[in-house]
């Protein structure tokens, strides 16, 4: 039988996120999100409670869970400010590919020493002129002996200011298109990685974002995941790792509108009742709550799908994509609902829905997620 | 050092508790038990002295029905507890805190540990019966309301304090003793994820402790009437809301002339 209950054990985790959400996260949410302070003692703090490498197996030092269980964490951290929960999950993205292809002594040499501590790692993947077409990408890998060297740009890096490591998708040769890409790993600490300065953002202000410069970096032949021109299937495989906890995110910032809107119907009067009472304002919280629990739902199916060892790029694609339009949708009318003041900055909605926009855009545009939802879904008739 | 730390399961601060058929207590059905209040920071202060005592350990104990005994159990285990015992109770005996204290007592270790820790009180029915009945039946001294407990080594003695309202006492235990600790003194930590993890695979020892007569029943349980009397002022500026808020005080509330 189908059953959508929790583990007492899946329960004690959300419980930890939901401790550590509110008392750590959410105090500082609104002050991070006005100045774009990027709060690292609040990343630490997550670190130490080992609530930052999720997916990285215990025998590596990470936290070894399953998509669901990192979706249920997800969603109550982005319930609390989801630009923190990007820069908490981003090493989740980051590390994924040392773990689809990495041999076992490179994760070991890799992820051991890195997760030993706290460090910021960041997947390095999109550039000034490929986001979405992703096989387009421009940063090259020329073989000099046994090493690479490595030349171009990414941008929108997420932590890349601060990272330690980066994971570095390159082409050994253009004209191979996504047969030539390539993936790397590659320490800050390099000669010739050079981040640059944080970008303002609409959203996740709390996270940081950048471009990172490869001028002329030598990254030696052990450092290469897999083979050549395996990065692009290396790359798409993480992504099916690690769309389905955007969703979750999407979910957090969803269900915190739904949350706030529900709460302030039932305070605010007009019309001598409180707007709960008004037929049009419940219309809206009925609309809420539905598209918060189909988001969860659909995440939680993805999450089941990819943990019983299936591919689960269909489910994981249609989760991201209906629960980041549901975030959006409901953290709109979650400002409707508060009128006026849900407009002004003293008031919490209008960072949901401006943070709200990215899951939209990150981890696979929407636009390609229904690509990749038709196609895959034409599969199924073709 | 041997210490034992006595936890009790109570409904999560946030939960909405419903009136039981019947009117004596509340409905358990869908109510989150934890690991709360004093019988955390009781928790806080075995871990603390593990810590700075080579050679510790941690025995936590607590009486009551599954699953959410065994709960909070693992909660302690998860943050540092090296091993626990669940003696079994029917829900309505452990809510006796005499009957409670009569079915941990066997459960204990013989010899007696050098330390038992308990919350001054539960963060349920907040009784604060519980520490001085153990002491009783095991025959060793009980205080309440402790805080800055520490062991100190010269003497080889626990020493602690006890704020009165005249002032802080000050005592000193050589032998064992039963300690109901005062909440918030310490900083509880919070259980990292691994330790979660591994606490879902420790073992739990299991009695199975025969309910002790009642020694008192509760009769009923009513919630807390709903808050009225909150009163909104509708204002155009500030000045307007001060001066009306002004008039109200002195004329209608009457708390000054």
């Amino acid at each position: 039988m189908v059953d959508f209950s929790l583990t007492p054990e899946q329960e004690s985790l959300r419980d930890l996120a939901r401790k550590f959400a509110r008392t750590e996260m959410a105090p500082h949410a609104a002050e991070c999100d006005k100045t774009a302070r990027f709060p690292e003692e609040i990343y630490r703090k997550a670190y130490e409670l080992g609530l930052m490498n999720l997916n990285v197996p215990s025998e590596y030092g990470g936290s070894g869970l399953g998509v669901f269980e990192q979706c249920l964490l997800v969603e109550e951290l982005a319930y609390a400010c989801g630009g923190m929960t990007t820069s908490i999950i981003a090493n989740c993205l980051a590390l994924e590919p040392i773990l689809l292809g990495g041999t076992p002594e490179q994760r070991q040499r890799f992820l051991a020493p890195f997760c030993a501590e706290y460090h910021l790692a960041s997947f390095c993947l999109t550039e000034p002129t490929g986001g979405s077409d992703a096989a387009a990408l421009r940063t090259r890998a020329r073989r000099d002996g046994d090493h690479y060297v490595l030349d171009g740009e990414k941008c929108f890096i997420t932590n890349a200011p601060h990272a330690s490591l980066y994971t570095v998708f390159a082409t050994v040769d253009p004209e191979k298109r996504t047969k030539g890409i390539t993936a790397f790993v590659v320490p800050r600490s390099a000669r010739g990685v050079a981040p640059g300065r944080d970008e303002e953002k609409m959203g996740h202000r709390a996270s940081s974002t950048s471009t990172v410069r490869f001028e002329g970096v030598e990254v030696p032949e052990a450092d290469r995941l897999g083979a050549e021109g395996e990065g692009f299937a290396i790359a798409m495989r993480t992504l099916d790792q690690t769309r389905t906890p955007i969703g979750a995110l999407a979910t957090g910032i969803a269900q915190a509108a739904l949350d706030h809107a529900a709460a302030y119907s039932l305070k605010r009067v007009t019309f001598g009742k409180p707007i709960a009472e008004h037929e049009a304002i419940q219309i809206k919280l009925a609309n809420m709550a539905q598209a918060v629990r189909a988001a969860r739902l659909l995440t939680w199916n993805a999450a089941w799908t990819i943990d019983g060892g299936r591919k689960g790029t269909l489910e994981s694609s249609i989760a991201k994509c209906f629960a980041s339009d549901a975030a959006l949708h409901v953290a709109d009318e979650a400002i409707q609902t508060f009128g006026g003041y849900g407009y002004m900055k003293e008031y919490p909605v209008e960072k949901l829905l401006r943070d709200a926009k990215l899951t939209q855009i990150y981890e696979g545009a929407n636009e390609i997620q229904r690509t990749v939802i038709a196609r895959e879904l034409l599969r199924e008739y073709a | 050092m041997q210490i034992v730390v006595c936890v009790k399961p109570v409904p999560e601060a946030e939960t909405r508790l419903r009136v039981a058929t019947g009117g004596a207590t509340f409905d358990p059905e869908g109510v989150k038990f934890v690991l709360a209040g004093y019988d955390e920071s009781a928790v806080e202060q075995a871990l603390l002295l593990k810590e700075s005592v080579p050679g510790s350990s941690v025995h936590v104990v607590s009486a009551g029905p599954g699953p959410r005994t065994e709960e909070v159990l693992r909660s302690a285990i998860a943050l540092g507890c090296d091993r626990a015992t669940w003696v079994e109770l029917p829900g309505e005996a452990a809510s006796d805190p005499i009957a409670a204290a009569r079915a941990v007592a066997p459960a204990l270790e013989n010899p007696p540990p050098d330390l038992v820790l308990c919350g001054k009180q539960a963060g349920d029915d907040e009784a604060g019966l519980f520490f001085s009945a153990l002491g009783e039946l095991l025959g060793v001294p009980s205080f309440g309301f402790v805080v800055d407990l520490r062991w100190d080594a010269a003497r080889t003695a626990f020493t602690f304090q006890r704020p009165t309202e005249a002032g802080a006492e000050r005592w000193e235990a050589p032998g064992t003793v039963v300690v109901g600790l005062q909440q918030a003194w310490n900083d509880p930590r919070t259980a990292k994820l691994p330790n979660i993890l591994k606490s879902r695979r420790a073992p739990i020892a299991k009695v199975v402790a025969t309910p002790a007569p009642a020694t008192n029943r509760s009769e009923a349980f009513a919630l807390p009437p709903p808050r009225t009397g909150a009163r909104m002022i509708d204002y155009k500026t500030p000045e307007d809301a001060a001066q009306q808020l002004v008039r109200i005080l002195r004329e209608d509330a009457k708390v000054f002339p």
